[in-house]
């Protein structure tokens, strides 16, 4: 049953939402940001920070928009005079024992502390005596705590009650005193516990792994999907000058809603490896990317193929390889799941692999030991698998080794040809999430060297290959697939869009 | 074949030298007794610099002698001439401070904004013009360099001027 829809007027805008709508959900229909620092979508309401005070006619008060739902022919102001007054008087006493320190603080650039009194605060500040001052303090985990920076908006103890069900946070003490504190004997240990860095509008929870490593507005932002388990969390790629500095969730509430798990954030590193392959060789020797293309074909051509894939990569270089080699073996890291009570349907993964559900769809076999029963005359070929637990002499076994991918494996001496391809944060393509999401990742930073896009190898290679493949978009090889696969039949890149899309091979009923 | 040249026939008075010479002479007496000194003996002498002149940088100290320097990255991010390089870093107390900073004179256009938008009053441009160097990377000005120059630093507005702040 859907909720009658109320009408009302913000800032002369006509709207209409759903009965049970908040004053401030409902202006962000109307197109217009009430300032707010306590209200998060993601979080009970707590109406603590008294930001988001607007004038609404007929009321005698001003009334907190996070805390008041919408009324039939209400007519709301969010910026008449009084309530920007009554702002303007909140952010004044909230800069009343802040440092004023932007200048060294993390969040500098994206803070809403800064943005907000840059749109409604004051000028300067009348207040004269010293300021209160507490030291900075480690809250275990990924996190530390700056208390002079904090607002008390109490956020990131809602998040760890609520949706971590770990009450590790409180508000302690009273007055101009209170700060968050840890409960006793309790640290931010809780695999999900870094989502309170961005919880918090301002500086005073902070990234330890980030600290100092970059200013906000230096860093480019590409859509991308957590490559590090199978929940595939929506995020954000964050990078300056090629590198990438950090990983943030994406909203996408059918699948992380505005979340992501500290295992997955910190994991990025991998993606910024210099040990890189670079260059196509063939037996050793640089060559060109069309002959190395060539030499590959050769070698597989009639042999028995052994296809070792990597369950991280993309729908587009796993159909592509099945195209050309047949479907093969992936291995699936795992680890222990680890949910965030509080969401449903969210966890970080056991599988901690991005694709194995797409690579599953389309045949591949998940095997644990991935070179069992090699023959002496097969074909080895390593699609950005790194081969951990092999040994040099299992592999010594194969006739030919031939290396797509982003590294050649150290259990891997002597590759016949090697075809370096782009890790995911380098190329665009989709991943298909344990409930049969298909999600999209854009391309974040450029590949090193002389390696291409995967689809854009495999592509070639599969031409090669008598599997004539002639696409020139990572989009057009997911639209081959879809036509090719049951299971992904009906999806387009362009439907699947940048929040992702159930394939038909989904489980009924799954959400995520 | 000759070109027909037009000879124009002057008056006596317009093609003389000793009227030019005579006037030429005159002025070189009256300076002679009215000494209007425009040239400086640099280097013995030297010019005056306006407060708001504008020349290469200086890093002022705090009193312990470190750079007052936060890395807070502002004054490379306003740097139209992009000649500012720093790398922030952390010591032992958590502080943030310049790990790298390095102020490329040649490419600097001396705009004045790096002193500015500092919060710290770190950087400054200084009133200073004497910058010969034997190499060009003698131009790129590192940290030690820019704390250890001394010469006084821009005003930015007139002093004397309060409409120009």
């Amino acid at each position: 049953m859907t909720a009658p829809m109320v009408n009302l007027t913000i800032e002369g805008r006509a709207v209409a939402v759903p009965a049970g709508t908040t004053i401030l959900e409902a202006a962000k229909v109307a197109g217009v940001l009430v300032p707010h620092y306590c209200y998060h979508p993601g979080l009970p309401v707590a109406g603590v920070c008294r930001m988001c005070l607007v004038e609404v006619e007929k009321m005698p008060k001003l009334a907190p928009s996070c805390a008041t739902t919408v009324g039939e022919g209400q007519v709301v102001h969010v910026y008449s005079e009084k309530a920007l007054e009554a702002r303007k008087g909140v952010l004044e006493l909230l800069l009343i024992n802040h440092p004023l320190d932007c200048p060294i603080c993390d969040q500098s650039g994206e803070c809403e502390l800064q943005d907000y009194t840059f749109a409604e605060g004051r000028a300067d500040s009348r207040y004269r005596e010293p300021k209160r001052f507490n030291p900075v303090e480690d809250f275990g985990g990924d996190v530390m705590y700056v208390p002079n920076r904090c607002i008390l908006c109490t956020r990131c103890v809602r998040f760890m009650d609520d949706l971590a069900h770990d009450e590790a946070l409180c508000v302690q003490e009273r007055g101009d005193r209170a700060s968050i504190g840890k409960a006793t004997e309790k640290d931010l240990t809780h695999p999900w516990a870094a989502n309170v860095v961005d919880l918090c509008p301002v500086g005073a929870l902070l990234s330890k792994d980030f600290l100092n490593k970059a200013r906000a507005w230096e860093l480019d932002r590409t859509a991308s999907v957590c490559p590090n388990c199978a929940q595939g969390c929506n995020t954000i790629v964050e990078t300056r000058d090629n590198v990438v500095m950090r990983f943030k969730p994406r909203t996408n509430t059918e699948v992380n809603q505005y979340f992501l798990c500290d295992e997955g954030r910190l994991d990025y590193r991998w993606l910024n490896r210099a040990d890189r392959a670079t260059q196509p060789m063939i037996d050793g020797v640089l060559a060109d990317w069309e002959e190395a293309i060539h030499a590959a074909a050769r070698l597989a051509k009639g042999a028995t193929v052994r296809l070792v894939a990597n369950a991280s990569l993309s729908n587009e270089a796993l159909y592509l390889l099945k195209r050309a080699f047949g479907p093969g073996v992936i291995t699936v890291r795992t680890g222990a799941e680890a949910p965030l009570p509080g969401a449903s349907d969210l966890a970080l993964r056991a599988d901690r692999a991005a694709n194995a559900t797409g690579a599953e769809w389309m045949g591949y076999r998940r095997v644990s030991a991935p070179l069992e029963g090699l023959g002496a005359g097969d074909v080895l070929v390593i699609a950005d698998h790194d081969l951990t637990g092999v040994s040099a002499e299992a592999v010594s076994r194969a006739k030919a080794v031939i290396v797509i991918g982003t590294q050649v494996p150290a259990a891997v001496t002597a590759p016949n040809v090697v075809l370096p391809i782009a890790n995911m944060a380098e190329e665009e393509g989709t991943f298909t999430n344990l409930r049969g999401r298909v999600q999209r990742f854009l391309q974040a930073k450029a590949a090193p060297g002389m390696a291409r896009p995967s689809w854009f190898v495999l592509a070639d290679l599969a031409t090669q290959l008598g599997q004539p493949a002639v696409h020139f978009t990572a989009g057009a090889v997911f639209d081959a697939l879809a036509k090719a696969e049951g299971a992904f039949a009906g999806l387009s890149y362009d439907t699947v869009a940048l929040k992702g899309k159930l394939a038909a091979g989904a489980t009924a009923g799954a959400r995520a | 074949m000759a070109i027909n040249v037009k000879v124009l026939d002057r008056p006596i008075a317009d093609t003389s030298y000793l009227r030019a010479t005579v006037k030429g002479m005159a002025l070189t007496l009256k300076h002679l007794v009215d000494p209007h000194k425009v040239t400086v003996q640099y280097p013995e002498e030297k010019w005056t610099l306006s407060p708001r002149w504008r020349g290469t940088h200086r890093m002022l100290t705090t009193e312990d002698g470190t750079a007052k320097c936060v890395a807070c990255g502002l004054c490379p991010t306003v740097c139209p001439a992009n000649c500012i390089k720093l790398v922030p870093g952390e010591d032992e107390e958590g502080n943030r401070y310049p790990l790298v900073f390095e102020i490329d004179e040649f490419r600097c256009i001396f705009c004045g904004y790096c002193q500015e938008v500092c919060p710290e009053e770190a950087i400054h441009v200084g009133r200073h013009y004497e910058n010969a160097e034997y190499s060009r990377d003698g131009f790129v000005y590192d940290l030690e360099r820019l704390t250890a120059q001394t010469h006084p630093v821009c005003e930015m507005w007139d002093p004397a001027d309060p409409k120009g702040e």
